[in-house]
């Protein structure tokens, strides 16, 4: 920060980075990582694949070692464009460069790429861990995924439905585990013999349905249908509490927007500026063109009943 | 409508009525009787198709078979040469003819016809026959599923199909995000299970597509046939059945409410079309008749309109009285 030039570099290197539509090179960027997050996972696939591995060796050495460097780059400028983002007064530098090192985001940037290193220091380390964590590299891609993120945002508003639903499993696996483990654990102790292996068998049955044990008394059949049964209901609540979860979202998106709407209309006029604002926000709730002109005459209609 | 075509050559009004007739643009009875005629012709041709797979039933009809097959092909081959041809009127309402009578953008609609999707399914269902003509080698079976395309060409006189790809075309953002989740876990599970359960049961798990393999069948059926036979490879298996549920009720939740949204959006659209019709105060028949329209395409019942037509009503009266 010592000369204003290197300043605003610094910060439209964050901005970049960031994904902010200010910049064209931003769209470049993602797509970049995300082409080589994408090979990178191909290539671990190929690789598991014994013949694939004994031919190509080399190249996905090589190619490992060079995705690698490119992810360290990536991280190394991340963490320095970062500290743009406070001013002196703010925090300073390292204030935005700690957010972002104990982000979820900067933790799995981290742990996909620096492992890596790990076996320059010890050679003999488990090699399937650092593989584990190769997998990592795929959260990248979430971070460009804002749909997900909406996804996501949409489950954990309705979490109280989600936790009351997976109580419900829990007590009935264990309630249906147990009595299948009194009603056969001595006829067929392989499946049924403790109440762990029992646990297992009801949670195959609730997820998946009845049939992959048969059991052998009249009581235990009268379980496993029930249990079955048992496992139709939680499908059927899940996908409830999904679908009404994402219902609501998209009328808390409607109703933000009409909302903003109406303050648009309250002067009777909507100005470049006020219709550029409505724009943007369209775009970020995904609401059709169609949907957008419903609102916009029903709030031009409101507007003219009362004035 | 009509006077919109005076300008038109005779050979250009010929034109015209064809594309009507094939395109359904005006619904009269020869638009219908193509539409039902072209429609009951691939009926019976998938049911051919389907009858030829049993080898009693083709070796004691053979011949009406091949019959069939060239009487077929000839129909849709007609019918392929009309929809190129009559496409160039697409655009000639409503332009000046230039000197040498053609209408400006007779290949305009001819292209859009013949690369639209409808385009390509008239294409590539009727031409592999005349491959086989030419080359008398070529493997019938290859041909034999490009013929089956032909069932798509129904899905053109049937709205469902379209509407299904309106709402996901409005959901994508979330089935994308449902299928990255997929995409994901399925990358993620699957090594996982392979470098856990890979030395112990390297028959069942020996690469990472392997085992992709076995997260499909799991996450489609809920129970992919595997015994894990280690503890943390149990744990991922009961993790992976959860997941399978997880991810048929996001999807399930996504189709749902974008069924939701569609129903909403047309009844936004009829409303907008409803309040322009009612703006001047005065229905006409015309106007009367665009309504009924849309509303059988919409297919909303009659209760929803009186709805919303008393409820524009009340609006108005509101609104007279204030004035």
């Amino acid at each position: 920060m010592s000369t204003p030039v290197k300043a605003s570099f610094q910060t439209r290197l964050m901005e970049i980075l960031d994904g902010s539509p200010k910049h064209t090179a931003s769209r470049y960027v993602e797509w970049l990582i995300t082409t080589v997050v994408l090979v990178n996972c191909t290539a671990v696939v190929l690789d598991s694949v014994p013949e694939i591995h004994a031919k190509y060796q080399n190249f996905f050495h090589a190619l490992e070692f060079w995705s690698v460097m490119f992810f360290t780059v990536e991280y190394l400028t991340r963490i320095w464009s970062l500290g743009a983002k406070f001013g002196p007064a703010e925090g300073g530098a390292w204030k935005g460069r700690f957010q972002y090192m104990f982000s979820t985001f900067g933790l799995v940037d981290f742990f996909a790429t620096m492992p890596y290193y790990l076996h320059f220091f010890f050679p003999y380390i488990d090699l399937r861990i650092l593989r584990v964590l190769r997998l990592l590299r795929l959260l990248k891609l979430t971070k460009y995924n804002t749909a997900l993120q909406d996804l996501f945002r949409a489950v954990y508003s309705e979490r109280k439905a989600f936790g009351s639903a997976v109580f419900l499993l829990t007590i009935a696996t264990i309630v249906s585990a147990s009595l299948m483990h009194f009603a056969e654990g001595r006829q067929n102790p392989k499946d049924f013999g403790t109440i762990p292996h029992s646990i297992y068998w009801a949670i195959v049955s609730i997820t998946s349905g009845y049939g992959n044990v048969e059991p052998m008394t009249k009581s235990g059949e009268a379980i496993a249908l029930i249990t079955g049964f048992i496992g139709v209901c939680m499908a059927a609540i899940m996908t409830g509490i999904v679908a009404s979860a994402f219902a609501n979202q998209v009328a808390r998106k409607k109703a933000a927007f009409e909302a903003q709407l109406r303050d648009v209309f309250e002067d009777g006029l909507m100005s470049d500026a006020e219709e550029a604002g409505l724009k943007r926000l369209q775009a970020q709730y995904r609401l059709t063109d169609e949907q957008v002109q419903a609102m916009l005459l029903r709030a031009q209609n409101k507007a003219s009943t009362k004035g | 409508m009509p006077n919109s075509r005076l300008h038109l050559t005779p050979y250009q009004r010929v034109r015209r009525r064809a594309f009507e007739i094939m395109d359904g643009a005006v619904v009269d009875k020869y638009s219908r009787f193509v539409e039902f005629f072209v429609a009951l012709l691939v009926v019976a041709n998938v049911i051919g198709i389907i009858l030829e797979s049993v080898p009693e039933i083709l070796h004691a009809h053979a011949a009406a078979f091949h019959a069939f097959d060239v009487f077929s092909v000839a129909v849709f081959s007609l019918e392929y040469v009309l929809r190129v041809w009559s496409g160039g009127s697409k655009y000639d309402i409503g332009k000046p003819a230039t000197p040498n009578g053609q209408a400006p953008e007779t290949w305009r609609g001819r292209k859009e016809y013949i690369f639209s999707f409808y385009g390509i399914i008239d294409f590539i269902s009727t031409v592999p026959f005349y491959l086989q003509l030419l080359f008398p080698g070529a493997d019938l079976r290859v041909l034999r599923m490009f013929r089956l395309l032909r069932i798509f060409k129904l899905s053109r006189y049937n709205s469902a199909f379209e509407d299904m790809v309106a709402a996901v075309k409005a959901e994508r953002d979330s089935f994308s995000s449902a299928v990255f989740l997929l995409f994901i876990s399925c990358m993620l599970f699957s090594s996982l299970i392979y470098i856990v359960e890979g030395h112990a049961q390297p028959e069942v798990f020996p690469s990472i597509p392997a085992a992709m393999h076995w997260f499909s069948v799991t996450i489609i059926a809920g129970w992919g046939n595997v015994e894990p036979v280690t503890y943390f490879g149990t744990v991922l298996v009961v993790f992976t059945q959860i997941l399978s549920i997880a991810l048929a009720a996001i999807l399930t939740g996504v189709v749902a409410s974008a069924y939701t949204a569609q129903v909403e959006r047309r009844e936004a659209l009829y409303e907008m079309e409803l309040r322009e019709v009612l703006a001047d105060g005065v229905v006409t028949e015309e106007e009367q008749e665009h309504l009924k329209a849309l509303q059988a395409k919409f297919g909303m019942s009659d209760d929803q309109v009186a709805a919303l037509v008393a409820q524009m009503e009340d609006e108005k009266r509101v609104a007279d009285s204030k004035n």
